[in-house]
């Protein structure tokens, strides 16, 4: 039997049952445009979070202690909250002294009850020096920045993030000047962070306080280790030069001889745009493996009515057998109509699916355009959902297509 | 043509056999008119069926056109069914949603001819029974007798040696009946073997011979005479 014989005999009876089969389509289409629209979401807020650490410029290298995980994608030590003191006041100094390095920024971070009058707010707070303002290129919308005459005497002054800024103060006052109180002791605001701008991790730093490094330390933590160094490289130098002139310098302020004993982790911006990137991927696939189980339910809807339509249509296959059709022709022609079934369901899945990834998109940059959301339909979802329904076609239309190909044709003929 | 000798067939279900068929032989010419005649249980469908290779025997042999059934694969069976065979069925097995046009075509779906060429050949198929005017007519709109005329032009549209049909009036009026057995006849006349099935000795007798079958064995194989009047089947 010609290809083109087949598809006509399947496109035919299909026709013949429209309602049937729509409403057989229907667990594809659902299925195919959930895959879709989550692998569509997966894809733009991978775009976001990845466009937010490009930001954040790509001469940024941070230093984590720790030894180094094995492979990008895992997790620092520190970031499994696992404290690890080797970071110090001696390995800041060291690295400022390298014509390579332009900025050393160390940070410690603490959770915090913020409260200004009889507003309060639970938020992270940083405790940093002034050139942490110069390496993560951060400024401030209203008053100024820490200057190292603050970090030098101790006071007690904050700059907090602009979100924060909002919450505590209301339009009419202004938040400079003001005193705050973070757990308990008394701040006074001297500036609020301009917009945007994401920690080394995708931190978002509009509900944040940024207090003197000193400060933090002894009056807030009561450490004398930093939670990481941020450091700006010298543009004139390489990335990974730079990177290999740090690793240099702490090995030798730790009395590490060999790189496998490192007791720190360096990550460039590229390290942490791979960490995130496969981080995103693996939830985007995730959340698509979650969507396809209802792909397994249409597909087990288009075997359950492929069943239905071999019963039914017994006589059809006794005589087309009769008249000369083969256990192959019969099979190939019921797998084709569940082929069929499955493609025009993906198909009309996949145009769901960008329907809704675009309502979603014009939602949010009508409502939340600061959110910086953009339209993302990748061109692998379309491949994958046609793929995937085409795949399901063949797996739950391969059963029924081989029971009709194997009826008996005087039986089949006899059947009432 | 066709050479059948001591064929047997027995179905075993539930472990209880039934001999449908117990040693049947005759041969049948090219060009014949055959009626196969007997009471119900007879074994007159079972043979059929073999005759039509929808079927195999569990004993003896039958040779088609020189070649045994025994050697052909289903395939093989499927091929000659679709090249030398045409059917015609007591329900007309029609695909009623189908018009006239589509079900004849259906087996050229499975037969070598090229595309280009079934149209004509479903024209001269339908023009043969007469139902031209009908070629586009979904199926499920029409009478009885137009039915069986439909899948005596299905029959006919891959041009076969043998047609095969199993009590072709059974589901018509006797007016319907006649029209699709001079239609038969016709086919015959020009050259076609035709093996009929059919309990109604009226249609038997437009057979040039009628086989009939008890308990499974041939009791009588005769011609049948046209006397001016009457045909009258010898003893």
């Amino acid at each position: 039997m010609l290809f083109r014989d087949a598809f006509k005999t399947a496109t035919r009876s299909l026709a013949h049952g429209k309602m049937r089969s729509v409403l057989t389509m229907l667990g594809i289409v659902i299925g195919i445009a959930s895959v879709i629209i989550l692998m569509s979401i997966g894809q733009s807020a991978q775009n976001l979070i990845l466009s937010e650490v490009e930001g954040i410029g790509s001469d940024l290298i941070i230093v984590i202690p720790g030894a180094p995980a094995s492979g990008n994608f895992s997790a620092p030590a520190s970031a499994q909250g696992i404290i690890i003191t080797s970071l110090k006041e001696r390995d800041a100094d060291a690295l400022r002294r390298e014509p390579s390095i332009v900025a050393v920024a160390p940070e410690v971070r603490g959770q915090a009850e913020v409260v200004y009058g009889n507003n309060d707010e639970s938020v992270s707070y940083q405790g940093v020096n002034a050139d942490f303002f110069v390496a993560r290129t951060l400024g401030v919308k209203e008053g100024r920045v820490l200057t190292k005459s603050d970090i030098d005497s101790g006071l007690r002054v904050a700059i907090i993030g602009l979100d924060l800024a909002q919450t505590l103060f209301s339009e009419r006052v202004t938040p400079i000047d003001k005193t705050i109180r973070l757990n308990n002791m008394s701040f006074r605001v001297i500036g609020v962070l301009d917009k945007g701008g994401s920690g080394p991790f995708g931190v978002d730093q509009g509900n944040i306080v940024i207090v003197p490094l000193s400060v933090a330390q002894k009056q807030l933590l009561g450490i004398n280790y930093y939670n990481d160094i941020v450091v700006k490289a010298n543009s004139e130098y390489d990335v990974n030069f730079v990177k290999s002139r740090i690793a240099f310098v702490l090995r030798q302020n730790h009395g590490i001889m060999t790189a496998d004993k490192d007791d720190f982790d360096i990550r460039t911006q590229e390290d942490i745009l791979s960490l995130l990137g496969n981080i995103t991927s693996i939830l985007t696939l995730f959340l698509a493996a979650i969507a396809s189980i209802s792909l397994l339910v249409g597909g087990i809807g288009i075997m359950n009515i492929m069943l239905v339509a071999v019963t039914e249509r017994t006589r059809e296959i006794g005589l087309r057998k009769a008249v000369g059709a083969t256990d192959t022709d019969i099979l190939e022609q019921f797998l084709i109509e569940s082929i069929l079934l499955t493609l025009i369901g993906g198909a009309i899945g996949i145009a769901v699916g960008a329907g809704i990834v675009g309502l979603i998109y014009v939602v949010l940059s009508t409502f939340y355009a600061s959110l910086g959301w953009a339209f993302a339909f990748p061109i692998s979802a379309v491949l994958l959902g046609l793929l995937v329904s085409t795949l399901s076609g063949v797996a739950f239309g391969i059963y029924p297509a081989r029971q009709a190909g194997k009826k008996n044709p005087i039986d089949a003929l006899r059947y009432e | 043509m066709i050479e059948v000798r001591d064929l047997k067939k027995e179905y075993v279900e539930d472990e209880t056999s039934t001999q449908a068929l117990c040693g049947v032989s005759f041969s049948i010419e090219k060009g014949e008119f055959v009626s196969i005649m007997g009471p119900s249980g007879s074994g007159k469908s079972t043979l059929l069926h073999i005759l039509s290779f929808l079927d195999r025997p569990t004993g003896g042999s039958y040779t088609f056109s020189g070649r045994s059934i025994d050697d052909m694969s289903d395939k093989e069976l499927a091929h000659v069914r679709n090249k030398d065979m045409g059917f015609v069925f007591q329900a007309f097995n029609l695909l009623s949603r189908l018009s006239v046009y589509a079900n004849v075509e259906i087996p050229l779906l499975y037969s070598d001819i090229p595309p280009a060429k079934r149209h004509a050949l479903i024209e001269d198929a339908v023009r043969a029974v007469g139902l031209e005017e009908k070629l586009h007519t979904e199926t499920g709109r029409l009478s009885g007798g137009q039915k069986q005329r439909v899948a005596i032009a299905r029959a006919l549209v891959t041009d076969p040696n043998v047609i095969f049909a199993d009590e072709p009036t059974g589901n018509l009026d006797s007016h319907s009946g006649l029209a699709v057995m001079e239609i038969l006849a016709g086919l015959n006349k020009k050259g076609r073997t035709v093996i009929l099935v059919t309990h109604e000795t009226q249609t038997a007798e437009f057979a040039k011979r009628i086989i009939l079958l008890k308990d499974g064995l041939v009791e009588s194989d005769t011609p049948v005479i046209f006397d001016g009047t009457k045909k009258t089947q010898l003893k």
